[in-house]
């Protein structure tokens, strides 16, 4: 079998395996918080109600396919598939492990920024299209909110560049043999992981969504399988900024020698799914306005000074050795 | 070159080629089996159960734009740091110093547009201003 | 090869153009305008700007157009719009941007790993961008920070006028 054809294989196994994973997530998400909750969760189905998951799509896929006539009907499709596609698209330069990887472009940082912002689109178009004012105020706030939290992601991410001088993710997670950037980039780590969760708009930052304001902000018209594809897109962004933390601050498949890259990334992807479902647990919701201030008033002002410390202790640490 | 780098690309391809297939397959299969329906809401606007008043023409206050705006701005400042940050090491401190001028010019106008009371959301209250009306 | 499919892509960026200019819904005008983009984007790529391809995406198609989605949101071109948008809300509007951006992907996707035979014949690479940069042009990029400060300046006074209104009212 050549290099090319295994490749397409795992190209495959990644397009099944992410669309399964936040599948089971929705499941292992009500199970998680349940047990945080001294509650059971869904436990009916099959062992600890893990056909939940089958039952879940079942009733997706037999609802009533509904455009609403009001709407600008196939911008109204088109945004939930956007942000799908988006999402997806954004796994294709995550390396999984040494060997396992769709492609190692050398813009791969970049093209995992632009697809991200690319799915603001989705959120304002679905806000837009769907003529409803409920709709269209969740779809502006969410994009502010959206659009914001971009700049910080982008600029968090930058101390990581400096140090590996490369944009390709296999360069990063290489560069990290000698210790994670956890460490040294902990300002970076911090503003990513926030930045992280505003931007696939996950509690406690989902105001686009807040049911006691907007009802269901930008997607308050849709329902059925569009609506799954808001919630698949919002699950895979959540699976997508656990690898990208994984890969860019904790070595990603790098690990002892004695069990392969992918079982030591799955691993740490894994551990940040779960502290991104507690995190919605443990933090109540912030307001609108408390939410904007933190990310231009204390965020940005941290990761600037990040670059600042960074760059002064890289280069006199360079001119010392 | 070409040859090993295009076979490269082929998994991206099929990969991309898997995401609209599995979109479109998602689209379709709910489009085939959905239960149709009609009652006499079906087809009416959701506003938490009251009828519709008005259209959605609805006019939005003026922070969206300047978030936007100062999000643009912003981002272009960025694309100067990922200029820099790819080159740091090789333009040592020489670089450094350009770059901490240019930080130093985002900080002021991150400033700016504090004071302008820019990223402040609810009631506006522009800075000198209060007193006047008060 | 690589010759024409920069000017497939070419070709792309100047029908989307077009279309864009000849719509008369904002929306769609918008979205045939992102795709122009994304076509330059690929003709940077092959002609062996990586990063300028990047930042196209990044910065033209990722934040400048969301602030064209903005303002279309802000002015809501309301009743009217609405019973003229109702003529154009045929599907098949959409059959040729779903068509150029399908051309437009498979197009970068194969383009990605061709870098070696750039159309120019000349790679700069990512490095070389910002060791210019803050190079020989080290001047610029200070000159562009002030110029990006007075136009958020000029921004927020142009919006002043507004929040002043709100406030009273």
């Amino acid at each position: 079998m050549s290099e090319t054809t295994a490749t397409i294989i795992f190209a495959l196994v990644v397009l099944l395996g992410a669309v399964s994973a936040a599948a089971v997530l929705t499941w292992f998400e009500r199970r998680l918080l349940g047990i945080w909750q001294d509650r059971y969760g869904p436990n009916r189905l099959g062992p600890l109600g893990i056909f939940q998951v089958l039952a879940d799509m079942l009733k997706l896929l037999t609802k009533h396919d509904w455009v609403p006539p009001f709407s600008d009907r196939v911008v109204f499709v088109f945004a939930p598939t956007a942000l799908v596609v988006a999402m997806m698209m954004g796994f294709a330069v995550v390396p999984f492990s040494e060997t396992l990887y769709i492609i190692d472009i050398d813009i791969g940082l970049l093209f995992f920024l632009g697809m991200t912002s690319l799915a603001v689109y989705a959120v304002l178009l679905g806000g837009l299209a769907s003529n409803n004012k409920y709709a269209l105020l969740g779809g502006l706030r969410s994009a502010a909110q959206m659009v914001s939290y971009e700049v910080f992601m982008g600029l968090s991410l930058m101390g990581v560049v400096m140090l590996t001088g490369s944009f390709s993710l296999q360069a990063i997670v290489l560069a990290q043999v000698d210790g994670w950037y956890c460490f040294s980039q902990i300002l970076g780590l911090y503003v990513f992981l926030i930045a992280g969760i505003a931007e696939s708009h996950r509690l406690p930052f989902d105001l686009p969504e807040a049911e006691h304001e907007l009802t269901a902000g930008f997607h308050t018209e849709y329902s059925g399988m569009k609506f799954a594809m808001f919630m698949l897109g919002e699950y895979l962004g959540l699976i997508l900024i656990s690898c990208m933390i994984t890969t860019l601050f904790f070595g990603g498949w790098l690990g002892p020698d004695w069990l392969p890259g992918l079982f030591w990334f799955s691993l740490k992807t894994f551990f940040f799914i779960c502290f991104f479902i507690l995190l919605r647990a443990a933090i109540p919701r912030p307001r609108y306005d408390q939410l904007m201030s933190l990310g231009w008033k204390v965020l940005l002002p941290i990761t600037l000074l990040n670059l600042v410390i960074t760059g002064a202790l890289a280069l006199s640490l360079q001119g010392a050795s | 070159m070409t040859g090993s780098t295009t076979a490269e690309l082929i998994p991206f391809i099929v990969y991309f080629g898997g995401v609209i297939l599995l979109v479109l397959t998602m689209l379709g299969l709910s489009f085939v089996l959905g239960q149709r329906r009609t009652n006499k809401a079906t087809n009416t606007p959701y506003e938490s159960g009251v009828v519709a008043v008005g259209t959605s023409q609805i006019r939005l206050s003026v922070e969206f734009y300047l978030i936007a705006i100062i999000f643009v701005i912003f981002d272009l400042e960025t694309v100067f740091i990922f200029a820099w940050a790819i080159a740091f090491f090789e333009l040592g401190w020489q670089g450094y110093f350009a770059i901490l001028v240019f930080i130093a010019m985002l900080g002021v106008a991150l400033v700016y547009a504090w004071r302008c009371g820019t990223l402040e959301w609810g009631v506006k209250t522009r800075v000198g201003l209060e007193a006047k009306d008060n | 090869m690589m010759e024409s499919l920069f000017y497939m892509a070419g070709f792309v960026a100047f029908t989307a153009t077009v279309l864009s200019l000849s719509r008369t819904n904002a929306t769609h005008a918008l979205i045939y305008l992102i795709i122009s983009l994304l076509a330059v984007a690929v003709m940077f790529y092959l002609m062996g700007a990586p990063f300028a391809a990047a930042l196209e995406i990044v910065v033209y198609a990722g934040a400048i157009m969301v602030l064209f989605v903005f303002v279309i949101m802000m002015l809501n071109l309301g009743q009217a719009g609405e019973q003229r948008e109702r003529q154009w809300l045929a599907p098949r509007i959409w059959i040729v941007p779903t068509l150029l951006a399908l051309i437009l992907l498979v197009e970068m996707a194969l383009a990605i790993t061709q870098i070696s035979g750039t159309t120019s014949g000349v790679e700069v690479t990512p490095k070389e961008v910002g060791l210019t940069l803050f190079g020989p042009y080290l001047l610029a990029v200070e000159i562009a920070s002030m110029l990006l400060l007075a136009g958020l300046v000029g921004a927020y006074h142009l919006g002043r006028r507004s929040i002043d209104r709100s406030r009273q009212s």
